[in-house]
């Protein structure tokens, strides 16, 4: 076992979570919550990604083969997801229905997964369980975790300098660009389904 | 497939997790004696239902003229709205429209747990499985396992608290659009098969 190999292995990771360039996206997402619940939602949100890229790292290959599941479904899934949310936030769901008591609060879907650990993560991870030794990987999805969830608990205090109407722009702006986002899953899902290879 | 794969799929299909908060705000004023009688009386008639589609589904697909092909694509799409429903809850998800009487087979056991995504599935897994003990087997695991969910769901609630619970439908949501997104590409597949 090689520090290196941990290294680059959490780089990896922390790079495909992609924090900083989906910071954004999930502040635009949970904009509508008082401060402090934001923050408990973003650690909430990291950890439940934590538990998702541990457990496809162990069982996902057993998962996906006892559901039949193939890599393809898996891609496709993050970006039907996650296009959809990029519909609810160009076109935001009429007032009268948030205020009706349904919860819109995002709970693993969308920050955790496909977000953080989506199905670009998942896949990898499991293509590394391959080629490295778990302890290897599984110290490099903490590392790579403890960066994510850094990120994630300073993404908050970049709303205070958007302010209010910065942050209906900004939902709208990544709305646009999740969509591009989940289209480009999409598009890949299908051309694994095209040609397995 | 093995028995233990389908099985798996007719559980998550069933979402007995899913199911635990409905059946509880539905069973909330009866006695908890009266609570395991209404769980058994509505899981075995969910179980009969079950096992009807079982052997109607070969019938259906005969009279109707009904490809396997389009029973994939249709029930991929039926299946995906109902997950989708579960990680976006709206008002007019079936979850969260529940008369307050005490449930007797609508809406307990039809559609919450034997519903038209388990029935589809049923029917093409019975299709697909040429033995028919298999399928039997695979369906009596899946609804003893949801049973005994549905029977310990108040302290599984209490286990698990709200958020966890949550966390848990939620998960369960995911799988289950893993599962329908598969199905349908299932579809599509066997129709580029067919077809071109």
């Amino acid at each position: 076992m090689d520090f290196n190999d941990i290294l680059q292995t959490a780089l990896t990771f922390f790079f495909i979570a992609n924090p900083i360039g989906n910071s954004p996206a999930i502040i635009a997402v949970i904009k509508d919550f008082p401060f402090n619940r934001q923050k408990k939602i973003m650690i909430r949100e990291s950890v439940l990604a934590l538990i998702l890229a541990l457990f496809f790292q162990f069982f996902g290959k057993i998962f996906l083969d006892l559901l039949n599941l193939q890599n393809y479904t898996v891609t496709l899934c993050g970006g039907i997801l996650l296009f959809l949310v990029a519909i609810d936030m160009i076109f935001p769901p009429n007032p009268v229905q948030a205020k009706k008591g349904v919860s819109r609060e995002p709970f693993l879907v969308p920050i955790a997964t496909p977000l953080l650990a989506g199905p670009a993560l998942l896949t990898v991870i499991m293509l590394y369980t391959q080629q490295q030794a778990p302890l290897v990987i599984s110290l490099g999805i903490l590392i790579a975790w403890v960066g994510v969830t850094l990120v994630l608990i300073l993404a908050p205090y970049l709303q205070k300098i958007l302010g209010k109407r910065g942050l209906i722009a900004l939902e709208q702006l990544m709305g646009l660009v999740v969509s591009m986002i989940a289209m480009q899953m999409i598009v890949k899902g299908l051309g694994q389904f095209v040609n397995p290879t | 497939m093995s028995l233990l794969s389908i099985s798996l799929v007719l559980f998550l299909i069933m979402d007995p997790i899913g199911n635990i908060s409905p059946y509880i705000a539905m069973t909330r004023k009866l006695s908890p004696n009266r609570h395991k009688i209404v769980i058994i009386r509505e899981m075995l008639i969910a179980l009969i239902v079950m096992i009807i589609f079982n052997y109607l589904g070969e019938t259906i697909f005969n009279v109707l003229e009904i490809s396997e092909t389009a029973v994939k694509l249709s029930s991929g799409v039926i299946l995906f709205l109902f997950a989708v429903r579960i990680l976006f809850p709206t008002l007019r998800s079936p979850r969260a429209n529940l008369p307050e009487e005490e449930p007797f087979i609508i809406p307990l056991a039809i559609p919450l747990i034997a519903g038209p995504s388990l029935l589809a599935t049923i029917m093409l897994f019975a299709h697909m499985e040429s033995s028919q003990e298999i399928m039997l087997a695979a369906i009596f695991i899946a609804w003893l396992a949801a049973v005994v969910v549905l029977f310990f769901a108040p302290q599984l609630q209490r286990l698990l608290s709200d958020n966890g619970l949550m966390a848990l439908e939620r998960l369960m949501g995911m799988v289950l659009v893993l599962l329908a997104i598969q199905r349908f590409m299932e579809g599509v597949q066997q129709f580029i098969a067919t077809y071109v």
